[in-house]
C-alpha cells in the first residue's frame, strides 16, 4: 500500500500547526492507521516535545538524509500507540540541512511503510516551507480567527496552488464562539469567504490543550476535551468519513431545538 | 437528410448540418409567429437525437432575455438544447444598445488578458491591455493593467488600472472593497475606519481629477 503525505502548515507561527499535527496523527493513530509525524522545523523542534517523545531522540531527519543512519533507527515510536511514529527535526542545524529534493526522497521511502504521512511544516515561506511541501500529496491549512493569520494562510495557499498542491483543506484553530457571536470575531463564514478553500475542520479555543502539551500528552486522548473531539472529527474527515463539523450541542442544537419544538406543539 | 412531413405542408426551414440542427425564423415578422412556426417544425421533425444542438436565425430582431428564455424552454421540451442566435439581416440598424458601450469614455485595448481563477497574497498579475478576473483578488494581492480592469468576483486587494498614464481607464468589480484604487497616477484608499458593506457592482474612475466610485448600471 502507498501511504499519504499530508503536509500541515499555516504561514504564521503560533496558530497551532505542531499541536494539530500531534493531535491528528495520535487519533489517526488510534483509529488503526500506521501513522508517522515528520518535524520539519529544523532549529525548534517542538514536535516531539508536545508528543512527549524528546527523551527518546538519537538520530535526527538530518541524520537521515545525510546517511549518517538508517530510516528505522531514526524513527521513534510513541508510548502510546504502537502503530504512531516520530521522525523528529534537528535542533543544531539550520533550515537548509535539507534540501526539497532530499525530503521528496525520504517521504517516498516512508510511503512504504505507513498509511499517513504528516509533515508538520514550519512558519515562514523560506526553505523549510519548500522542504515540508515538497514531497506532499496533500496539504491542509491551520489558520486562527485573525486577519493576520487568514492573510497568511492565503499567501500560502497561493504558495501551494503554484507548487501544484491544489487541493489544500482547512482547519480554524482556536475559535471562540462568544467572540464570534459579539462580533469581535472573524466567523467562520468570513474566513471561506476569503480563501475559498474546502473547510476540513473547526477547533474551539480550549485552554487544556496548553496543559496537554506542556504534558506531552495530546488532547484527543482526553474524551473530555473539546479541542481533543474536534481533531478526532477531523481525522475521520480526513480518512473520508462524512463526519458534522460540530458535535451536536453546539451546531446541531438548531435542529435539536426544532425538534423539541414540534414536539411541544404536539 | 431525411425528413417527413405531416398533414398540411409546413414550409419548413429547418436543416441538419454536422450532427446540429438550424432553423431559420427569419421570415418571420413577429415574436408569437416565431414560437409558433419553430414548434411547428419541431413537431415535424420525426428522428434526431435527444440534447441535438439547435441554431436559430432570427433575422434582424434582437430577442429579450425572457423571449430567448421562452425559446429555450420550447426546444428543451423537444429535447433539444440552444446553441445560439444568429441574425442574417442585421443591416438594419434598429438593434438598440448594441454598438454604445456600456461605459462612456472607457478607453479600447486591443489586449484583454482573461484569468479564470483567485488572485492570493502575494501574486501579481500584469497586463498590457485589458485585464478581466473570474475570481477574487484577495487582500495583498495585486493586478496592474494598462488598460481596463474587470473583476468578477471580490476586489479586496489593489488594482492598477491605466498603469501606462492612461486616465480615462476604468475598474469595475463585482464587489468593490479595494485596499487601493490606483488608475494612471491617481491612488486612493477606502475611508479610515469606515466599513462599507456593498452589495453591488461597481466602478472606479477619474472624474474632474479624483477617482469616484458609482454604481455600475448596465
Amino acid at each position: 500500500m502507498k501511504g499519504k503525505v499530508i503536509v500541515i502548515t499555516s504561514g504564521k507561527g503560533g496558530v497551532g500547526k505542531t499541536t494539530t499535527t500531534a493531535n491528528l496523527g495520535t487519533a489517526l493513530a488510534m483509529m488503526g492507521d500506521k501513522v508517522v509525524l515528520v518535524d520539519t522545523d529544523i532549529g525548534l523542534r517542538n514536535l516531539d516535545v508536545v508528543m512527549g517523545l524528546e527523551n527518546r531522540i538519537v538520530f535526527d531527519i538530518v541524520d537521515v538524509v545525510n546517511g549518517h543512519c538508517k530510516l528505522k533507527q531514526a524513527l521513534i515510536r510513541d508510548k502510546r500507540f504502537e502503530s504512531l511514529y516520530l521522525l523528529p527535526a534537528a535542533q543544531t542545524k539550520d533550515k537548509t540541512a535539507v534540501t526539497p529534493h532530499q525530503m521528496k526522497n525520504l517521504t517516498n521511502e516512508l510511503r512504504k511503510e505507513f498509511d499517513i504521512i504528516l509533515v508538520d511544516c514550519p512558519a515562514g515561506i523560506e526553505q523549510g516551507f519548500r522542504n515540508a511541501i515538497a514531497g506532499a500529496d496533500d496539504a491542509i491549512i491551520v489558520a486562527t480567527p485573525e486577519v493576520s493569520a487568514v492573510r497568511d494562510a492565503d499567501r500560502i495557499i497561493g504558495l501551494l496552488e503554484a507548487a501544484g498542491l491544489t487541493r489544500a483543506r482547512l482547519i480554524i484553530n482556536r475559535l471562540r464562539k462568544s467572540m464570534v457571536k459579539r462580533g469581535d470575531m472573524m466567523d467562520i463564514d468570513d474566513i471561506i469567504d476569503i480563501l475559498s478553500v474546502e473547510l476540513l475542520g473547526v477547533v474551539p479555543e480550549d485552554e487544556m490543550i496548553i496543559v496537554s502539551t506542556n504534558k506531552g500528552e495530546p488532547a484527543v486522548l482526553d474524551n473530555n476535551s473539546r479541542a481533543g473531539g474536534a481533531y478526532r472529527r477531523i481525522a475521520r474527515r480526513i480518512m473520508g468519513e462524512e463526519v458534522p463539523l460540530f458535535q451536536g450541542d453546539e451546531a446541531g442544537n438548531l435542529v435539536e431545538r426544532f425538534k423539541k419544538m414540534i414536539k411541544l406543539a404536539r | 437528410m431525411h425528413m417527413r412531413m405531416e398533414g398540411k405542408a409546413v414550409s419548413t426551414t429547418l436543416r441538419k448540418a454536422n450532427g446540429e440542427l438550424w432553423v431559420d425564423l427569419s421570415g418571420e415578422k413577429t415574436f408569437s409567429a416565431m414560437k409558433e412556426s419553430l414548434v411547428k417544425q419541431l413537431n415535424s421533425l420525426d428522428d434526431y437525437l435527444l440534447g441535438t444542438l439547435v441554431s436559430i436565425d432570427v433575422g434582424s430582431k434582437q430577442l429579450t432575455e425572457k423571449q430567448v428564455r421562452e425559446i429555450e424552454d420550447i426546444l428543451l421540451d423537444h429535447g433539444l438544447h440552444l446553441k445560439g442566435f444568429m441574425n442574417s439581416k442585421s443591416n438594419s440598424r434598429d438593434t438598440a444598445n448594441s454598438d454604445k458601450p456600456v461605459l462612456e469614455g472607457m478607453p479600447e485595448y486591443a489586449e484583454t488578458l482573461l484569468l479564470c481563477r483567485h488572485l492570493r497574497s502575494g501574486q501579481k498579475v500584469y497586463s498590457n491591455g485589458n485585464l478581466v478576473i473570474l475570481g477574487d483578488i484577495n487582500p495583498g494581492a495585486e493586478v496592474v493593467a494598462r488598460g481596463n480592469i474587470l473583476v468578477m468576483g471580490s476586489l479586496r486587494g489593489i488594482a492598477h488600472a491605466g498603469a501606462g498614464g492612461d486616465t480615462s481607464a476604468v475598474v469595475a468589480a463585482y464587489r468593490l472593497n479595494p485596499t487601493q484604487i490606483r488608475i494612471a497616477n491617481h491612488i486612493t484608499r477606502p475611508p479610515d475606519g469606515e466599513v462599507v458593506t456593498n452589495s453591488d457592482p461597481e466602478v472606479a474612475r477619474i472624474r474632474d481629477g479624483k477617482v469616484i466610485i458609482e454604481k455600475l448600471k448596465i
